[in-house]
């Protein structure tokens, strides 16, 4: 088991009002699935991947990553681990505008003390096709090769786990599936990913589907090929739905 | 290795925001050149000053009228007389040779030409007591002295503005519309004491009281002591010498004042230190100056960069790695900053040197050297509370930062 989470939560407390981000957590994951977590927004999916990335510590109950309990980790630890054992993909890329792509690449290995450091960034970018572009600032890229830049920032460590939050939040369809094509190459070649979206075409991309309701898990199940298609099917005929509707005439 | 990789990241970003940088450089380079000038200007007086005092010879005593306590009561300027010069040659066996003098301004002719030179009055022994010889002809003797003859040496500035080419030996020229024999031309010398030797007119001591200066009272006596080392005990016995010559009463002021190389050696050094502490207090107010400036531009490039930090957060760097990296950009920048200031302050205290003519400055290597210390601690210590409000950010507010 590579994640096992047991009555995870998460309270934030704002002046006199508590909020229950997450409110008890039960879920494992094996390493080698491809899941992804949906859910309406303020739903804990963000909160929820913070805790599973090291970046925030949970209010109560357990979080085991490869058998190691991440709640009571020492600060050094837990950089550590964000460092080899996860890799983190945002939804507006956050790379470091000022250098090169492959400069973006190489800040886990600088901060992990790897050696042979360019050599890495280099493999990694050519894992996600953007080794002829690796002298590149971010500013001279499209908005799908700054999210491949990402991706190789997050795999160049070899993670156990990748962290993916909206990742094709801000790519046209197209971009989106092309970047997704790279997260199934990756996990046709073992590497754990973990993709939060709000988007059901999306997140059937994947094999095990999560679904959050206020702080809570309320489905958790395979995707099947039936299931994909009605799901598909669902958000393209909601969609259509929305479209046809005759907004204005009933507003006037 | 990784120290330098993360010097390698602050200097891109430092290059990023170039013009930024430099301004933050700015005050550090105004407070590092004004420690730098300071430095070079007081080291560059000391040692001229310092200079002339080793010309004044380590075992020789200068005398003059005046002291006591009494001193500012009644200020005596005609207490030595050229006898006390013979009495301390004479009673003081720790002595072992005496110049006593006067001098004054006056103008020198030859024809056509004028120059104005100091005539200094003395007597054969302040030759081998300055260690200051002619190069042409011969110094005053005894017998110029004792028949007052109208005779004078000149210096070697003072020869050549009179007579260029000519050597003048044989010659006579007017002072104060008497006529002089030159008898000899000094060797080229430069400063002897805080004197230029070389634009003067020596002439007899005897010569120069009755017939030029009208004068019955010496204005100094050098006396040379056997040895350097006994030159305490020297003094003692001069001491002893004129209060017995001018009849002082026990437990009565001295009239005369003594000094040595070493006294005004010291004496000047007390002078300089005052400079230097208000020197230094300028310089260090520009310098904290510099280090408000370069806070000020840390904690915009920290709030700016506030994404960035929680991405590094999230590949893995540590809190303490946040910390560093914006240290080093500080101290980095404040670096720049030292060695631009001072080159700034060599060029400027250059400049001051060109443009005043008098003042001669000298950078000493540790000025440097300190300056530069002084800009990387600087950097730093300013540097403390940017890198610190960097380093506990949280990352998931960091990340979501606009």
């Amino acid at each position: 088991m590579l994640i096992q989470v047991e009555q995870l939560t998460r309270i934030y407390t704002m002046g006199d009002s508590v909020v229950r981000a997450l409110d008890g957590v039960d879920i494992d994951i094996d390493a080698g699935e491809f899941v992804s977590i949906t859910g309406a927004s303020g739903s804990g999916k963000s909160t929820f991947m913070h805790l599973l990335g090291g970046l925030d510590r949970p209010t109560g109950g357990s979080y085991l990553l490869d058998g190691q309990s991440m709640s009571r980790l020492s600060d050094w630890k837990l950089a550590r681990i964000r460092n080899r054992s996860i890799g983190f993909v945002f939804q507006t890329f956050n790379l470091i505008n000022r250098t090169s792509a492959i400069d973006n690449v190489a800040v886990p290995l600088i901060y992990g003390r790897e050696t042979k450091t360019r050599a890495k960034a280099m493999a990694a970018l050519e894992r996600v096709g953007l080794a002829n572009r690796h002298n590149h600032r971010p500013s001279e890229m499209s908005g799908g090769e700054r999210q491949r830049v990402a991706i190789a920032r997050a795999v160049v460590n070899n993670p156990s786990v990748i962290l993916a939050d909206e990742p094709t939040g801000n790519l046209d369809s197209q971009t989106g599936t092309q970047i997704l094509d790279i997260f199934h190459e990756l996990n046709a070649s073992g590497t754990t990913i973990v993709l939060v979206t709000h988007e059901m075409s999306v997140a059937v991309q994947a094999r095990r589907l999560i679904h959050m309701t206020d702080g809570l898990i309320d489905v958790d199940r395979s995707i099947t090929d039936e299931l994909r298609r009605d799901l598909v099917r669902d958000d393209l005929l909601r969609a259509a739905r929305l479209q046809s509707e005759p907004v204005i005439k009933e507003a006037g | 290795m990784f120290f330098l990789r993360i010097v390698i990241m602050s200097l891109r970003a430092l290059q990023t925001n170039l013009m930024r940088t430099m301004l933050a450089t700015l005050g550090v380079i105004i407070g590092v050149s004004a420690v730098v000038s300071a430095m070079s200007i007081l080291s560059g007086a000391e040692k001229e000053v310092v200079d002339k005092f080793e010309s004044m010879g380590a075992d020789q005593v200068m005398i003059v009228s005046g002291g006591g306590r009494r001193q500012s009561r009644r200020i005596r300027f005609d207490a030595l007389k050229r006898e006390d010069a013979d009495a301390i040659l004479d009673d003081c066996e720790l002595i072992k040779a005496v110049a006593p003098e006067v001098t004054q301004p006056m103008q020198i002719k030859y024809f056509q030409k004028n120059t104005n030179a100091q005539v200094l009055a003395t007597t054969t022994a302040y030759e081998s007591i300055n260690d200051y010889h002619v190069a042409e002809g011969r110094f005053i003797t005894r017998e110029d002295d004792r028949s007052e003859r109208k005779v004078c040496v000149l210096g070697h500035k003072a020869a050549s503005e009179l007579f260029g080419q000519v050597p003048p030996v044989g010659y006579r020229v007017k002072i104060k519309g008497l006529g002089f024999t030159v008898v000899g031309v000094m060797e080229k010398k430069g400063f002897l004491g805080f004197r230029n030797v070389d634009s003067q007119v020596i002439v007899p001591l005897g010569t120069g009281m009755k017939r030029l200066f009208g004068m019955r009272f010496v204005s100094m006596i050098t006396a040379q002591a056997t040895d350097q080392s006994m030159l305490e005990a020297a003094m003692q016995q001069i001491s002893r010498t004129l209060r017995s010559q001018h009849k002082i009463r026990a437990g009565a002021d001295d009239d005369f004042n003594m000094f040595t190389q070493e006294q005004a050696k010291k004496q000047f050094g007390d002078v300089t230190k005052i400079f230097e502490v208000v020197l230094y207090s300028i310089a260090g107010i520009s310098l904290v100056v510099g280090a408000i400036g370069i806070m000020n531009i840390m904690l915009v490039s920290v709030t700016e960069r506030t994404r960035e930090i929680g991405v590094r957060i999230a590949v893995g760097a540590r809190r303490i790695d946040i910390l560093t990296q914006f240290l080093i950009e500080a101290a980095i920048i404040s670096l720049i900053g030292g060695v631009l200031g001072v080159l700034v302050g060599m060029a400027f205290s250059d400049l001051l040197e060109k443009i005043t003519q008098v003042l001669t400055t000298f950078t000493p290597p540790a000025a440097i050297v300190y300056a530069l210390v002084m800009a990387g601690v600087i950097g730093i210590v300013s540097g403390i509370y940017p890198a610190v409000r960097a380093a506990r950010l949280d990352p998931v507010e960091a990340l979501r930062y606009e």
